[in-house]
């Protein structure tokens, strides 16, 4: 079982934000059976946890409920990460989403990037904004990504090649994802303790004086 | 169990007013606390250090210097003393001197602090925080404890022949609490050398906090100084008090919106369902204060934050009166309820020297012991 968690940066509802994670999570699922994978999907839209986003950023500690949504993309086996773009970039709520995200939870794990927006001129969003984003936070980023402008949910003929790159996206993911297989989880609380240890452990010889048994 | 307030030392404009303290308005204000502190029965009084505006309690031991010679029964201590861009040489000599003065009335906090550029302003890299906090440390729990110190580290001029001036009082360290709001390791820290372990609280709901309070328990056990239930363990607090809870939420509403640190983000609703933070009746603060037990355990020193964000030295006091008459009282009794007879009671000066004196036999062999490591390489 390969557990996705879709992040959908769209404001309004309708969104062809969400519209385009729908479509791209079908697609993946599809990519998948083909395999002979089964996938579950968790769709987090970012505008629900909004202010919650906003409060962690001030008070630096997340709700219970934000914690949940953190809790269903560290637990994921990759993640499909869907943005308007917003002046040339993604959306300010999009980032400030990774921005609060605990450390070290993309570590290692396979994303597919895609966003939407007004007209095509602005598709090179994703490998300027949204792959660097990712590869920095050491996330495996899918070849191919996805850009829908809003035309592309129009005419026939655009829609065509719009779900044709979509089923690329999604193969590729798919391969990507099974390579990968069940994501191990980094458990960086431990970490940094079994290196504190460590380093008490190594710091013990040198400090002669110091025993644990006073 | 023992009841304090701890300050910040933050010099806030009150948002009810505009006015903004003078620094020596603030620094004589945080005297006032600390007297008031004791005059009402809490047993600790804790000054934070800062080294940059807005905050003035850059000198601890000189303000609990000032604080030691007006007060007769209070402990004084620090939350927290900076372990990582302090020489821990100083920190030896302050706190020794300090002890000396107020007749074994201390104990200090260790914590790494949060600001960036403190490190590179004290000549330190916040890069190397946690090695630095642990060699510095060492050193300073045996200037304390050998009377000559031969030292070579990776952050510090070596030592050779070094004798701590003046030594601690009655041949006995202060106590040393670790604070921390969210790094493990300072939890460990804590529980290897068997020393208190301190939860800021304050800033974090209570599921953080029981997990940090639990790593420390498990490993003071597993470090075979007791069990997990005997770890000595403070938390943080806070409270604003009116007879009515309505006039609480009205009087503090202004200050929580405009805080430095928590203001302008959640509501005051919200930060109170979410932390420990309590804004109400002497009562809600006593039912809510109580309930940290049941996520910390049995627990040994409660400290309060009630003097911050603007609000005004008169309010503060009115604080301290309603603590030390409704509050204090009634937890100190309901604490003690059900605590099991083997969880200690945080150590203090006279404690440990009793304890020292009742292991005379190994302080010897100790001494002895240290003498033939001095000679190590």
């Amino acid at each position: 079982m390969t557990k996705l968690a879709i992040v959908s940066g769209g404001l309004r509802e309708p969104s062809s934000t969400r519209l385009l994670a729908d479509r791209i999570t079908a697609a993946v699922e599809a990519a998948l059976a083909g395999r002979n994978l089964t996938a579950t999907a968790s769709v987090i839209e970012l505008r629900r946890v909004g202010r919650a986003i906003m409060d962690t950023m001030l008070t630096g500690f997340a709700t219970s409920d934000l914690e949940s949504v953190f809790e269903t993309v560290a637990d994921a086996d990759g993640v499909i990460a869907v943005t308007p773009a917003f002046n040339a970039s993604f959306s300010g709520l999009f980032k400030s989403f990774f921005d609060v995200l605990p450390e070290e939870t993309l570590s290692e794990m396979p994303v597919l990037i895609a966003a939407t927006g007004g007209t095509e001129r602005h598709s090179l969003v994703l490998e300027h904004a949204l792959r660097p984003m990712f590869s920095y936070l050491h996330a495996i980023v899918s070849p191919t990504g996805v850009y829908a402008a809003t035309n592309d949910f129009g005419a026939q003929q655009r829609s065509v090649e719009l779900s044709e790159r979509i089923g690329k996206a999604a193969e590729d993911f798919a391969r990507l994802l099974q390579a990968c297989g069940p994501r191990t989880r980094r458990d960086v609380f431990t970490e940094e303790l079994t290196d504190m240890e460590r380093l008490l452990a190594g710091w013990q010889p040198r400090g002669a004086g110091d025993t644990v048994e006073d | 169990m023992q009841f304090g307030i701890f300050s910040v030392g933050d010099v806030t404009a009150d948002p009810t007013t505009g006015r903004t303290p003078t620094e020596a308005e603030r620094i004589r204000a945080t005297v006032e606390i600390a007297k008031k502190a004791e005059e009402v029965g809490l047993d600790v009084f804790a000054t934070g250090e800062h080294h940059n505006p807005p905050f003035v309690p850059s000198s601890p031991t000189t303000l609990l210097g000032y604080v030691a010679a007006q007060t007769d029964r209070i402990i004084l201590s620090t939350a927290t003393t900076l372990i990582t861009t302090n020489d821990p040489v100083k920190i030896a000599e302050d706190f020794s001197v300090l002890q000396n003065l107020s007749a074994g009335r201390v104990d200090l906090m260790l914590g790494r602090g949060n600001t960036g550029p403190v490190y590179p302003w004290f000549g330190q890299d916040i890069q190397a925080a946690i090695p630095l906090t642990v060699e510095h440390y060492g050193l300073l729990r045996r200037l304390w404890r050998e009377e000559v110190v031969d030292w070579t580290g990776n952050y510090r001029t070596s030592l050779q022949g070094f004798t701590l001036a003046p030594r601690p009082l009655d041949g006995v360290p202060p106590f040393v609490w670790h604070g921390s709001i969210r790094t493990p390791e300072v939890a460990e820290l804590a529980a290897y050398y068997g020393d208190g372990f301190f939860h800021n609280h304050i800033f974090w709901p209570p599921s953080h906090t029981k997990r940090m309070v639990q790593l420390y328990r498990q490993r003071f056990e597993h470090y075979g100084h007791g069990r997990a239930d005997q770890a000595i363990v403070g938390l943080g607090g806070q409270v604003f008090m009116r007879p009515n809870s309505q006039d609480a939420v009205a009087e503090f509403r202004p200050y929580f919106d405009n805080a430095p640190v928590y203001g302008h983000g959640p509501s005051l609703e919200e930060f109170s369902a979410q932390t420990p933070l309590t804004v109400g009746s002497p009562q809600q603060v006593i039912d809510r204060t109580l309930g940290f037990r049941q996520y910390a355990g049995d627990y040994q020193r409660q400290l309060f934050l009630i003097d911050h964000a603007g609000l005004p030295l008169k309010t503060v006091l009115e604080q301290l009166d309603l603590l030390g008459e409704e509050v204090i009282p009634v937890l100190r009794k309901e604490f003690a309820v059900g605590r099991p007879e083997h969880v200690p009671d945080a150590p203090t000066h006279e404690t440990l020297v009793k304890a020292a004196a009742s292991s005379g036999a190994d302080a010897d062999t100790a001494s002895v012991a240290d003498t033939s490591e001095e000679h190590q390489p």
